[in-house]
């Protein structure tokens, strides 16, 4: 009974996915592809923000870092990306593991700031630690995927594979959600005292989630690298971190299809405002503020249809216990 | 030495550009708890409302500075309206993205007015120099500095010697009781936004002649701001004073006499090290996370 | 040897003693009730019991081990069990996984043995019929209910219990007290109540502890203490010394 939703989930992202891999034209699959990329790179976000309630603005870096990771072992060392993957990956989640013990003691906007500036750090060391990542002209002529002797070449053949790693992350992710971890997770956001009070060790959830981001990000990095088979610092600037989040609060946050319907609409919609011509970005942050003032719960808000609670004041927050009664 | 004296100005005069926009967001963080990611987007329409007014338009000094600031001021209402009253019992997060969001808009709202080819914005005293011994002073950055202590000076008289600034530090300490006691609280947001959006046009047009205008200078200067608000202390304003010369200094004094590449980084640097070592920064109190 | 104990706890806040030198015991299933005006330092002790706030000076012990600086976690795993004066819930959760997220506390249960675990728990409590129900949806009663029940998941040997009565209309009053005494019947589980509700406290507590500014004023058995004058003078004119007694 517990598969049921992860298998759900995992069958619909592959249907529709391959369903509309067969009709859409070259330049739609493309979105989609890097659509589905960026989802898997949500997907992680979701666990830290959504769930433990980080608010990571340094996400992208760990997308870089996966991505950076594949692309050297590969160039550099002749490794091929079947091997550099798992490599690329362990080695980001051991980082997110050791940068998360100083760095999530840190709470709200902190936070925020925190992981800013350690993308912001990573952007400026990938852009002048030319002799291990190239510097600012990036890593280029990354070797493709090859699948039983066949390589992955052109859009569609790669959406499968992308889909298929999707749907993999998804239904884990899924069945994370409604066991015991994901529900600490979250008790961790609502009320970390309370979730102290009921035994669960608020810190090492944290830290578990910033890694599990972290694995999923890196992922991301390595379809991206294999996809691409080119990267530079500013495909995993901070404003791609910004993106992700975005794409995540559009999509509606706490929510597996929230984080791929909001990857999906903001990486298309600036191609279907495309027809304004320059004035497309600027409607395109109108749109997002639009987004977030009417649809506060995300995308997946409107499928909620559940009747409005009675409205509860939220029990005051006592981040510090004062001197009192 | 005399090279030093020069980086040191120079710091000074970049810091002091830091400290206001630094100063414009730390007043609407406290005031209304919003953590405005729009806030080097501010300053760099600070500067191009200066390329408006004194290129395009060709005003004279006096006008052209006091029409980019009635600008600014009537952007910063706007803002308040249009982006703060419908975000404002929004969470953390959403109004983050929703003033980045803003932030795109605003970056290609320049981009579309005014194009990709950086601007040169003159300053009233272009070229001129002054001799401290053998360092050449540009008089321009000598009267940033001035300028700068000015305005830090004249807010501290509004915050502690007007009915109206009085009412803007107790919306920032406790709107509800504020509303209590009868205060337009809706006016004095309003009142900060505005505030906010003047710093940060004093900051854009003294900015301007000292690099170029260019319409994606916003996020550097963002980040600058923030790691100041930081290092100075999160809601303070000798806070962000401090961080903001502090930054200025380790920007330009970093990239002579450490790497030219890793100036940034070192603010940085110094800004994580705070985070993690003393979050409350220099002069800020012991709240880890506001409500 | 006691389940839980403080001994010599002193707190400050600048110049406000909120604590000074509080000593207290609690023995397998024993019931104590620590009243005292507002300000008393009452919540501060549980806090300091809990680990949420470190004392200046002073011992916490728990079976005899000091726990002083453990963390609030490990010491909820070692037996201790706390409810709050706003009734803190895990608002994203329904109340079944609300109950489900202390039944946790033993990691060697699988998702069904949790569940199970968690539903006889509401049972026993009487919201088995909300099980599914949002946070949201509940009365403010209701909710600290489903906090106790969470609490109580944990498997808790001593539950200390901050003002659990405040809120609640008469009726749910003499539920909690009900099943309280139930609990400790049940389970010899042991309470530190603080309360305000004196009927509450005369009904439950077999000893008395009463603060004021920090300081222990009296303690003894519900009757020394309804007699005694200094408790009297520190409730002077609020009027809690004519309710129930």
């Amino acid at each position: 009974m517990a598969m049921r939703i992860p298998l759900a989930l995992f069958a619909v992202i592959m249907v529709a996915g391959v369903l509309l891999s067969l009709v859409l034209p070259e330049y739609h699959l493309r979105l989609l592809n890097l659509s589905v990329i960026s989802a898997v790179a949500v997907i992680g976000l979701n666990f830290a923000f959504g769930y433990a309630g980080l608010i990571s603005l340094g996400h992208a870096a760990f997308v870089g870092m996966g991505a950076y990771g594949l692309a050297i072992l590969t160039t550099r060392y002749g490794w091929s990306p079947w091997s550099a993957m798992p490599v690329a990956v362990a080695a980001t989640a051991v980082f997110a593991g050791l940068i998360g013990f100083p760095l999530l003691r840190l709470k709200g906007h902190y936070l925020a700031l925190a992981t800013l500036g350690l993308n912001v750090s990573f952007y400026i060391v990938a852009s002048n630690w030319i002799a291990l990542t190239g510097g600012t002209n990036g890593i280029a002529r990354i070797p493709e995927l090859h699948i039983a002797g066949r390589a992955l070449s052109g859009e569609r053949e790669f959406l499968w594979f992308g889909l298929l790693v999707l749907a993999a992350v998804a239904a884990v992710a899924s069945i994370l959600h409604v066991s015991r971890h994901g529900r600490a997770m979250i008790a961790v956001r609502d009320d970390e005292i309370a979730a102290e009070m009921t035994g669960i060790d608020a810190t090492a959830v944290k830290i578990a989630a910033f890694v599990l981001s972290a694995i999923c990000a890196a992922i991301a990095g390595c379809l991206f690298a294999c996809h691409m088979r080119f990267i530079a610092p500013e495909d995993f600037s901070y404003a791609h971190s910004i993106t992700y989040l975005a794409m995540l609060i559009v999509g509606g946050e706490s929510s597996i299809a929230g984080a791929i319907l909001g990857s999906v609409l903001l990486t298309f919609l600036p191609e279907w405002l495309r027809f304004l011509g320059p004035a497309y970005l600027v409607l395109f942050g109108i749109l997002v503020l639009g987004i977030l003032v009417f649809l506060p719960k995300g995308i997946v808000g409107l499928a909620r249809f559940t009747p409005k609670p009675p409205k509860l004041a939220a029990p005051t927050p006592v981040p510090t216990p004062e001197a009192g009664s | 030495m005399a090279d030093f004296i020069q980086l040191l100005v120079n710091g000074l005069a970049i810091g002091s550009v830091y400290a206001l926009a630094a100063i414009g967001f730390v007043i609407v963080y406290s005031a209304t708890g919003v953590v405005n990611f729009a806030a080097g987007q501010f300053v760099m329409f600070g500067t191009f409302a200066g390329v408006a007014m004194l290129v395009n338009a060709r005003l004279p000094w006096p006008f052209a500075y006091g029409a980019a600031l009635a600008v600014m001021a009537l952007f910063g209402a706007l803002f308040f309206l249009v982006v703060y009253l419908p975000l404002r019992r929004s969470s953390v997060v959403t109004i983050i993205i929703g003033t980045v969001a803003i932030s795109i808009t605003m970056q290609n709202a320049a981009l579309l007015t005014f194009g990709s080819w950086p601007f040169r914005l003159p300053s009233p005293v272009e070229g001129k120099t002054v001799a401290l011994g053998a360092a050449i002073i540009s008089t321009h950055a000598l009267a940033v500095v001035g300028v700068t202590a000015t305005m830090v000076a004249g807010l501290w008289l509004l915050f502690n010697r007007t009915t109206v600034g009085i009412g803007m530090r107790a919306v920032a300490q406790d709107i509800q009781a504020a509303r209590l006691m009868g205060l337009k609280v809706n006016r004095l947001l309003a009142l900060s936004w505005v505030l906010a959006a003047l710093l940060a046009g004093v900051a854009g047009l003294m900015l301007g002649p000292m690099w170029f205008a260019d319409v994606s200078m916003g996020d550097p200067i963002a980040l600058k701001a923030f790691a100041a608000t930081i290092i100075g202390g999160f809601g303070s304003l000798p806070g962000a004073i401090v961080g903001g010369l502090l930054v200025g200094l380790s920007e330009v004094l970093g990239a002579s006499y450490i790497s030219s590449a890793y100036k940034d980084l070192i603010s940085f640097g110094i800004m994580i090290v705070f985070l993690l070592v003393r979050p409350q920064g220099v002069f800020g109190e012991k709240i880890q996370d506001r409500g | 040897m006691n389940v839980l104990e403080a001994r010599g706890i002193s707190k400050r806040y600048g110049g406000l003693a909120a604590l000074s030198d509080i000593d207290l015991k609690v023995g397998a299933g024993e019931f104590v009730a620590v009243i005292g005006p507002n300000g008393a330092g009452k919540s501060t002790l549980l806090n300091v019991l809990t680990g949420l706030v470190m004392p200046d000076d002073g011992q916490v012990l728990l079976d005899g081990r000091v726990v002083t600086r453990t963390a609030t976690h490990q010491r909820i795993r070692a037996g201790l069990g706390r409810t709050f004066q706003q009734g803190r819930t895990f608002n994203r959760l329904t109340v079944l996984e609300n109950v489900m997220t202390g039944a946790a506390i033993r990691r060697d249960l699988g998702e069904a043995a949790l569940r199970r675990t968690a539903m006889a728990i509401l049972e026993q409590m009487g919201l088995s019929a909300e099980a599914d129900e949002a946070i949201g949806s509940l009365s403010y009663g209701r909710r600290r209910m489903v906090e106790l029940s969470r609490a109580l998941a944990c498997g808790p040997r001593i539950l200390l219990l901050d003002e659990p009565a405040a809120g609640l209309n008469s009726g749910e009053v003499d539920q909690l007290a009900d099943r309280l005494s139930e609990l400790r019947a049940k389970h010899g589980l042991a309470v530190v109540l603080i309360e305000h509700n004196m009927s509450m406290v005369m009904r439950l507590a077999e000893r008395i502890m009463v603060l004021n500014f920090g300081c222990r004023i009296a303690e003894g058995a519900p009757s020394a203490i309804q007699a005694d004058p200094a408790v009297l003078s520190a409730y002077l004119g609020e009027g809690y010394v004519h309710a129930g007694m």
